[in-house]
């Protein structure tokens, strides 16, 4: 799997030697109770490898400047999220999963997308993240119980990870390689591709929208969304609040419902604590006692 | 010239980071002599006023005391105990002065430079580190809860008892006092219309009204809930020495503590300055700044001394408060996050909300003058209404007495026919 012609370089076998090469490393680093030194370094070897692979199969992104910031913080988000799935102690994996959502926050960040890369870092890695790992630290006190130490059928899940993996690749790598249809801004669609790098690598798409409006996605520049344009957040509220009212509305519904049970069950909880077969009855017990 | 022209923002950038870090990092050891002298000035003694220039008897005032304090707090031995987490308990300190550190990306510190005139550069040139950052306000809510990591890891990785109770308490606290904090956020957030601190600033000093005054509910759940963020004396239950030694910090020594030290003080001046962009007005001061973007020399340098200033002003009214108030147990802080502070914060925030949305409705009836009165008095009156709710209810008072449940009733009744005791 390793031996790779690195001359060609279609992006299909050198897609697929990644593919392979993922499972190897995934099988031989998740924890399966036989694992050594030697074992683990071949399977870090062979997921940088494939890391490698991945990245000479990708598209390049435009300005150097932009492609080596993008590599760094998705080299973060990936490795850290494989060290997430391989790493023995539940603390550490709690710690490696925020540094991969930081990584992922980045990767938003550098694509234009501040609001949902902010957003990422409040919500997981500030609020659900660290309620896990006040958990994970109030629950183990010490050592490891076995059910950390062994993973559950490692091969399969490598096996369909790095499969979901090379199928999302190959066809978001179709996707992008075709001409783009719906989402780019005009500028990049209608310009030649010679004048369309400067004002891709030059990070302001502004100007150059202006003048590239009578082309053939002339209609559709007031609904393409353009990240990287001025007053970023108001669109995106403008765009959640009109268009996509009604998911809004019964996502905040949900959580409604969900704050309500959990006040439901803390209080069921309060009322069995104090020490009555009934819950009416203790509950009016204990305000008549207070 | 031109072949520097791409590379002229990334420069502007550095030199603006540069400014930002030493500023801080240089304010953060004199702060700490500024602590100490308002210490001793309300308890009444001299504070440090020896050190001087090293080597003569010249003592300015005790100036020279956070040089010869930084010397030996790095001279001394970094020792790391055997049974700690190496890897976290080295990484704690570096995660919570980078996440403070890098708040100050998305923070305003003064308004604008007049044109340069420097091709490649935009003008004018702001005084901000990321103004293409559409997301100021969430960059700092996400990169203080970062700051969390530090504290919980550098408790849990000590394996100490007093430092992990102190992470624990850390990032409960945290956690809690961040909905409040939010909530007087989004008042602002909303009356402006944007999550930029540069434009919230900006909309004060047009309109010529502070955040403060528009919104006092909101400016006062700000306050509280950022005074438990940073974790100033009444909520610095995480290091209470009396109770945890030194909290998450006890295992620490040397540098890394200095680290700790540096990034909690870090906390204070960023919560200093997001007081005064969003809700003092930052650099605008009625009749010295002006309030137009375009500025000379000297308006912009005076812009820089007002918000500086107003930021040095709000820095001691929190070290005045660390010598004015007892510490509050923990029941007491949680009642006051849940039961006070957040319907407080909901109730600004609908009021604000209400009156932005009938603004049009207000000024077309009523005129610009009244219309204006009316969204400044309505705030009040719900801020008054609130501070009476919250005296007459008392959500967050404690009764101290032992609940007596129905068991303890039974034993007590059960013992009383024994006549064992007297109850």
């Amino acid at each position: 799997m390793t031996p790779l012609p690195f001359a060609p370089l279609s992006s299909g076998p050198l897609l697929a030697g990644a593919v392979l090469a993922t499972v190897a490393s995934l099988w031989l680093l998740l924890p399966n109770g036989r694992d050594t030194a030697s074992i683990r370094w071949l399977g870090s070897l062979l997921g940088l490898a494939a890391l490698a692979a991945f990245i000479a199969a990708g598209r390049r992104l435009g300005g150097l400047g932009e492609e080596a910031v993008f590599l760094i913080v998705s080299l973060v988000a990936v490795i850290s999220a494989a060290a997430t799935i391989v790493s023995r102690s539940p603390v550490y994996a709690a710690i490696w999963f925020a540094l991969s959502l930081a990584g992922v926050a980045g990767v938003l960040l550098v694509l234009g997308a501040q609001f949902l890369g902010v957003a990422t870092i409040v919500v997981y890695a500030g609020a659900i993240l660290v309620m896990f790992l006040f958990v994970l630290m109030l629950a183990q006190p010490a050592g490891l119980a076995p059910y950390d130490r062994v993973s559950n059928e490692p091969f399969l899940s490598a096996l369909a990870g790095a499969v979901l993996l090379g199928v999302l690749s190959l066809s978001i790598g179709r996707l992008s390689a075709g001409p783009a249809t719906c989402c780019e801004p005009p500028s990049r669609t209608t310009a030649s591709p010679s004048t369309a790098t400067p004002s891709a690598t030059t990070g302001e798409p502004a100007p150059a929208a202006g003048d590239t409006a009578s082309g053939p996605a002339a209609g559709m520049t007031a609904t393409a969304v353009d990240p990287l344009a001025e007053n970023h957040v108001a669109r995106l509220g403008g765009e959640l609040f009109g268009r996509h009212l009604v998911a809004v509305e019964a996502a905040g519904v949900l959580l409604l419902v969900a704050l309500i049970g959990a006040i439901a069950v803390v209080s069921r909880g309060e009322a069995a604590l104090a020490g009555d077969t009934t819950t009416t009855r203790s509950a009016a017990g204990r305000s008549a006692t207070r | 010239m031109n072949a520097l022209t791409p590379f002229l923002p990334t420069i502007a950038a550095l030199v603006k980071i540069g400014l930002l870090v030493g500023g801080l990092m240089t304010a953060a050891a004199y702060l700490v002599l500024v602590e100490r002298w308002m210490a001793a000035w309300v308890q009444d003694r001299k504070g440090p006023n020896r050190v001087g220039i090293p080597l003569t008897k010249i003592s300015l005032f005790g100036l020279g005391q956070p040089l010869a304090d930084g010397l030996k707090i790095i001279m001394k031995e970094d020792f790391t105990p055997r049974h700690v987490d190496k890897v976290l308990y080295t990484a704690a300190p570096l995660v919570i002065l980078a996440a403070s550190l890098a708040i100050f990306a998305a923070i305003p510190f003064g308004s604008v430079l007049p044109p340069l005139g420097i091709p490649g550069l935009p003008d004018p040139v702001p005084f901000l580190v990321a103004p293409g950052l559409d997301v100021g306000v969430l960059w700092v809510f996400a990169l203080s809860s970062i700051a969390v990591y530090g504290v919980l890891l550098g408790g849990w990785a000590s394996n100490n008892k007093y430092g992990f109770l102190g992470g624990l308490r850390s990032s409960a606290q945290l956690v809690a006092y961040e909905i409040p904090l939010g909530l007087g956020l989004l008042g602002v957030v909303l009356a402006a219309g944007s999550l930029k601190l540069d434009v919230i600033m900006n909309a004060q000093a047009e309109s010529g009204v502070w955040y403060a005054f528009a919104q006092p509910l909101g400016f006062i759940v700000f306050l509280v809930a950022s005074f438990a963020e940073a974790a100033r004396l009444p909520f610095d239950l995480p290091e209470a020495e009396q109770e945890l030694v030194g909290g998450y910090h006890t295992e620490y020594s040397g540098i890394k503590l200095l680290l700790f030290l540096v990034a909690e003080f870090l906390h204070m001046v960023t919560a200093a300055f997001l007081i005064v962009i969003m809700f003092l007005g930052g650099w605008h001061l009625w009749g010295v700044t002006g309030s137009s973007q375009e500025v000379t020399w000297l308006g912009a340098f005076l812009r820089f001394g007002v918000l500086s200033a107003k930021i040095f002003g709000v820095i001691l009214f929190f070290m005045l408060v660390r010598w004015s108030w007892p510490r509050f147990r923990f029941d007491q802080l949680m009642n006051l996050a849940w039961k006070v502070m957040l319907p407080l914060g909901i109730a600004n925030l609908v009021t604000v909300a209400t009156i932005e949305e009938f603004r049009p409705q207000l000024i077309e009836r009523f005129g610009a003058g009244p219309a204006g009165v009316i969204a400044l008095v309505a705030p009040w009156a719900v801020f008054f209404l609130g501070w009476i709710a919250a005296g007459v209810l008392t959500p967050s008072g404690t009764d101290n007495t032992p609940i007596r449940t129905h068991t303890m009733l039974d034993a007590e009744r059960s013992l009383r026919e024994q006549d064992l005791v007297e109850v």
